[in-house]
């Protein structure tokens, strides 16, 4: 399976007459582009909104951040299966990708109706939240869209991802019949048979347990989240947005997960320093112990007979998946397969242990940090000149009371960095 | 929690879908639950049988409480004969 990534950097977008790339300046019609979303009668109000890099502007609230990316040659769309695209396995030929832009889905709609999941997630252009979220530092076209109220809770999830895919998918075609500034082939090449045999094996939460829901919203495999056995992943699939949809934290958005840095790390490293196996995609947030454990002993079991040496697991959630995670882990360590996991920690209050369940065998772990922002005592984010989106937001413990989105305001509670993207560093004493 | 009940030297018997994870994490006393959902039952046997299935859990915490455990031990209501 062989992929040219065909990458067009932007560094300016703007409003225009007509919507076109060129020279690194995306320009939108702006009003086009409204008309393209409002063509979903499952949409009742549609705004598209700039914001710039360094910029005082808060988007809120924020449930997706989209890298527009487009096929050229070969088989499938970009993002497949989710919102009902087609689910042709993706992965061969070529895709071109617009980079340092990001289209963002701004809107109101919550995740479910099951209660204690919120949309919480607000991005700052500029002070010290942008300076710790990588999305701060794209140019963002925000989608803020708002559903027909009468739809029921899927739908409207669906309506609104759909329409930030639309804008995506009309943004990247602006470059799809021209030639990509940067290029780079991937492809997993045979190699040296005595470099080691490494599988990354990525753990994506499943919502099914605690919604219902079985594929419109959070991070999806080829449209799906339903809690399933674990997938085997070309790396390939998922540069052309196999695992992809809108997510509670910022680090596991649809940009984040297309921009992974464990995986292009491991993959532009294959036939260096390791022989990179492929993607073991597993589920987590299963209800009972029987369930963690046989998703864990399955995961050891597939990258066992995949040849695997060494494997590399992160995970994008919290709470009790954790189970299952660590047991993944152990099971990986059981049948001899060296096991790295990098995550982000609890705070330690009380002597407890950072992490739920530390079993021995997990005995090399890569540490990005706390995962809550009191712990991390990020401070109260300071005003803004302007908000894209809501203009104010529900604050405190319970939700209930609302603060002017221009803040100041407290900060998201969750960081949890799940794929290493950040700069923060540490003293220890 | 169980841990520091115990500590104060009240016997505690801890009900957990995740029965093997309350025992890594030091609970001496684990009565095997249902599912996170619904540890002290099960909505799918219907009103009747659900009130059996979960006086059968209470019941074996309660068997649990009696039984002196040198360590974590798992009590599962499955194997708890009907009282």
């Amino acid at each position: 399976m062989r992929l040219e990534m065909g990458t067009f950097p932007v560094h300016e977008v703007r409003f225009a007459g007509r919507t076109q790339w060129h020279d690194g300046v995306l320009e939108i019609e702006r009003d086009a582009l409204i008309d393209l979303v409002l063509r979903d009668p499952r949409i009742a109000t549609a705004e598209v909104e700039i914001a710039r890099p360094g910029e005082s502007v808060r988007i809120w609230p924020v449930r997706d951040v989209i890298e527009p990316r487009i096929k050229v040659e070969g088989p499938g769309i970009v993002y497949p299966g989710i919102c009902g695209r087609p689910i042709t396995t993706v992965g061969q030929g070529c895709t071109h990708r617009l980079a340092g832009v990001g289209v963002t889905e701004v809107s109101g709609v919550n995740w479910h109706e099951a209660g204690g999941d919120y949309v919480e997630v607000y991005l700052d252009m500029s002070g010290p939240w942008a300076e710790m979220i990588p999305m701060s530092a794209l140019w963002h076209v925000c989608v803020v869209v708002e559903p027909d109220p009468a739809l029921g809770s899927e739908a409207q999830n669906d309506a609104v991802h759909q329409a930030a895919l639309t804008v995506s998918d009309h943004l990247a075609a602006t470059v799809r019949d021209l030639q990509a500034p940067q290029g780079e082939i991937f492809q997993l090449r045979p190699v040296d048979p005595a470099l080691p045999r490494v599988v990354y094996i990525q753990c994506i939460h499943s919502p099914q347990a605690m919604s219902g829901s079985l594929h419109t919203f959070c991070t999806t495999t080829y449209g799906l989240t339903q809690l399933t056995p674990p997938w085997f992943f070309h790396p390939n699939e998922i540069l052309d947005g196999a695992i992809t949809g809108p997510y509670r934290t910022p680090f596991a958005m649809s940009w984040t997960v297309a921009n992974n840095p464990v995986l292009l790390d491991l993959y532009r490293r294959h036939g260096v320093d390791w022989n990179f196996l492929g993607v073991i995609a597993l589920r987590t947030e299963w209800t009972t112990q029987h369930e963690k454990q046989l998703m864990a002993n399955q995961t050891a079991k597939l990258a066992q007979m995949l040849g695997a040496q060494g494997a590399l697991v992160t995970w994008d959630a919290g709470g009790n998946e954790f189970i299952e995670v660590i047991r993944t882990i152990q099971a990986c360590e059981r049948l001899g397969i060296k096991t790295v996991f990098l995550t982000s920690e609890d705070d330690a209050t009380g002597g407890a242990p950072t992490m739920l369940e530390p079993l021995p065998e997990a005995d090399a772990i890569v540490s990005t940090g706390f995962f809550k922002t009191r712990t991390l005592e990020v401070p109260e984010l300071p005003p803004v000149a302007r908000v894209i989106g809501h203009p104010t937001k529900p604050i405190g413990p319970l939700r209930d009371q609302l603060a002017p989105t221009a803040g100041p305001l407290p900060p998201p509670p969750r960081y949890d960095d799940h794929y290493g993207f950040n700069r923060l560093s540490c003293a220890e004493f | 929690m169980t841990k520091e009940i115990e500590r104060l030297g009240i016997p505690t018997a801890q009900i957990s879908a995740i029965y093997e994870f309350a025992m890594t994490t030091g609970a001496n006393r684990v009565v095997r639950g249902c599912r996170i959902e619904h540890v002290c039952g099960d909505p799918e046997l219907g009103a009747e049988k659900d009130y059996a299935f979960g006086m059968r859990i209470v019941r074996t915490a309660l068997a649990a409480l009696q039984t002196a455990v040198d360590g974590p031990t798992l009590f599962d209501p499955a194997e708890m004969l009907e009282a």
